[in-house]
């Protein structure tokens, strides 16, 4: 073995350009490969924690108009959500909804202070609203459990309305604004990734204070059990059917209440990464195809090269085997060897890339996951080998068929 | 010379041999042929009458179409790659004219190619091949690559290559062909030392008279025939048996 291996590397430097050749385009395919796959997973990872930072599995429901006649009712009827929906969609759908979380939009003519007012709103909302809606507190806390219990005039400023209203966003906390005229503590500010500027207030005070006839504006509904689109679209119809009898709607009509989820997009989005992943690994085999083809070529014009060489072996006795074996040898070091090298230089772009990106928030980020892990390796390794021993093969079942005394001829 | 062969090593019977083609070249027309072991013999001949193809015959380099060869009691014919491999690699030592050494191997390294066939440790094989290098006054030159070798050089490093498995006979075919008259009759000494210390076999394939004359048997081919031991050869490249013009013999 160590024997061939001798007989192999003094064969490949005594044409070192055309080894120096081969193992290039190798090492080029690999690296493109390389390159390539660990591009994807960055962006197919980072596509995945992005959809999945929203949260469970949601739907959020709106009121609308019906779009058909019902049991003696017209279309275009408003249909309004409200308060009680909550108990009975959680009752009617107990297998698949976790919680029901109501948000009222309230309008107050101006939030003031001392120091300034703006014309804002406030929304009524639960604790959850705080995770559902990505918010990140900056000081303070949000609404609470025993603040929707005692219905407890606190508010949650945006970091904007903080500073106009306080000058500073440390100030704001424990101070107290006036809403419509009625004095509300300020329990904590928060920002929001998408910008957001509401304040928000407990449901329960919201409700009390705004909606005595129980009206709610926005139903998010938390599920569980929902693995699949299928299971998303059950759910839908399950929730929408609950409604529709308790609010006398057909059924079937798409618009007497809106839902809106973000789960059915995550599910196609899955399915646009499982394509991207595909045809990446499509794209890599092509690329390690036409490095097989190349490899093979050269090995080609090599085994046509050593003909003579070939002849004399034969002559002082050695087998097809043996010839066999050194063109497949070499023809697999050589993909083999500068495979690794187009590898190693594929990783340190990766890294590269990663450590440029990687830092830097949000969007950049798109690339910082970028990176091949270690079962790649060993399978680009084995595709290597064989890809190599692929390469060789013809070239060297051709070198056979010439016999040994016409191979002695050529030269 | 008298025909009194001892135990024939190479025994050819009613050999033919046609190269195929558009024009199918008829080579040898029926070879009968016996060389005894331990035999210095020489095939002397006209370019184009057939030498080469009898000797890559009898070095089963090439195959034959009718009649029978058997080489140490081993009829060839039909024989598997593998095994005709095995039989050149065991029993045949071969010499040409171009020497066929492989120019990126050292003289010690082409010497010991045949035995790494064999499965041969390297150690032993470089052993042998130095000694086998050191037997053609070559020691020195053990590790200079073919090309830094003068003609005579070279073709003494290919007797050794033919020489390190020991093999039963040894075939050159116009071992001196590319060689000045000087070195000519040095490779020819080394093979009648060897022919005449080890009693290897030796068959030399040559058009040289000069050579012929150097081995201590002369088979004369014409036109893809043997000529009998008791004919001439005319100018015009025929043979007459049992001459009895005299004239013809001028
Ligand atoms: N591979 C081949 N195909 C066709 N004809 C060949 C081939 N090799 C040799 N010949 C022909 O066979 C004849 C004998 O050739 P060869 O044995 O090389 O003669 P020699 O060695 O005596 O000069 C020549 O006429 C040559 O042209
Ligand atoms: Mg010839």
């Amino acid at each position: 073995m160590l024997d061939l291996f001798r007989e192999i590397v003094q064969a490949l430097s005594n044409n070192k350009t055309r080894t120096a050749l081969t193992g290039l385009s190798v090492a080029w395919g690999i690296f493109m490969l390389i390159v390539l796959l660990g591009m994807a997973n960055g962006v197919t990872s980072n596509f995945r924690r992005e959809v999945q930072s929203g949260g469970d599995e949601k739907i959020t429901i709106f009121s609308g108009r019906t779009s058909e006649g019902w049991q003696g009712y017209k279309e275009g009827r408003f249909i309004q959500l409200e308060d009680d929906d909550r108990a009975i969609l959680a009752s009617q759908n107990g297998n698949i909804v976790k919680d029901v979380h109501p948000t009222i939009y309230g309008r107050a003519k101006r939030i003031s202070t001392p120091m300034d007012y703006t014309s804002g709103s406030y929304v009524g909302c639960d604790p959850y609203y705080l995770e559902s809606q990505g918010l990140t507190i900056t000081s303070g806390r949000f609404v609470n459990n025993l603040d929707m219990e005692q219905m407890r005039k606190v508010i949650v400023l945006s970091e904007s309305s903080a500073e106009l209203l306080f000058g500073s966003i440390e100030q704001a906390v424990g101070g107290q604004v006036d809403v419509d005229g009625i004095a509300f503590k300020v329990i904590g500010v928060y920002k929001s990734r998408w910008g957001g500027r509401q304040n928000y207030v407990p449901y329960t005070i919201a409700a009390a204070l705004s909606r005595p006839d129980g009206s709610v504006d926005r139903l998010e509904v938390s599920l569980k059990n929902v693995f699949t689109e299928t299971d998303a679209d059950d759910a839908e119809t399950s929730l929408r059917s609950t409604l529709a009898n308790a609010h006398t709607f057909s059924p079937t009509d798409q618009s007497a209440v809106y839902f809106w989820n973000n789960f059915k997009d995550r599910f196609t989005q899955n399915t646009a990464v499982a394509i991207l992943e595909i045809s990446v690994w499509l794209l890599g085999l092509f690329t390690m195809l036409s490095g097989i083809v190349g490899v093979s070529n050269i090995m080609f014009v090599s085994v046509k090269e050593r003909t003579h060489e070939i002849g004399i072996r034969r002559a002082i006795g050695a087998k097809p085997r043996n010839i066999l074996t050194q063109i497949l040898t070499e023809s697999i070091v050589i993909t083999t060897l500068f495979g690794y090298v187009g590898i190693v230089l594929g990783i340190a772009v990766l890294e590269l890339v990663a450590s440029i990106f990687g830092g830097s928030g949000d969007g950049a980020q798109i690339l910082g996951d970028a990176s091949v892990d270690f079962s790649i390796i060993i399978n680009v390794t084995l595709v290597l080998i064989v890809a190599g021993a692929l390469s060789g093969l013809f070239p060297a079942l051709k070198a056979l068929k010439v016999k040994p005394v016409e191979a002695l001829h050529a030269l | 010379m008298s025909a009194t062969i001892p135990q024939p090593i190479i025994r050819l019977t009613d050999v033919n041999k046609t190269y195929p083609g558009a024009v199918p070249v008829h080579v040898l027309k029926g070879i009968n042929l016996e060389i005894g072991r331990g035999e210095l013999v020489s095939i002397m001949g006209a370019s184009g009458s057939g030498k080469s193809t009898l000797l890559n015959i009898l070095g089963i380099l090439d195959n034959y179409d009718t009649g029978t060869y058997v080489l140490d009691g081993t009829l060839i014919r039909d024989l598997s790659e593998n095994r005709a491999a095995e039989l050149r690699n065991r029993m045949i030592g071969f010499v040409f004219q171009s020497f066929n050494l492989i120019s990126y191997k050292s003289a010690l390294e082409n010497v010991a190619l045949p035995l790494f066939y064999q499965g041969v440790s390297r150690r032993k094989r470089n052993k042998l091949a130095l000694e086998q290098l050191d037997r053609m006054g070559l020691a020195d030159r053990a590790h200079h690559l073919p090309g830094e070798l003068s003609g005579g050089q070279k073709q003494r490093v290919a007797i050794a290559r033919a020489l390190i498995t020991n093999p039963s006979i040894i075939l050159a075919d116009e071992p001196t062909g590319a060689l000045d008259s000087r070195t000519s009759k040095e490779v020819m000494q080394v093979f009648r030392d060897l022919n005449a210390t080890t009693g290897m076999t030796i068959v030399i394939v040559t058009h040289d008279p000069g050579v012929g004359e150097q081995t201590n048997r002369v088979i004369r081919i014409v036109d893809g025939l043997i000529a009998p031991d008791n004919s001439i050869i005319t100018p015009d490249n025929s043979i007459v048996v049992n001459p009895t013009d005299p004239i013809i013999v001028e």
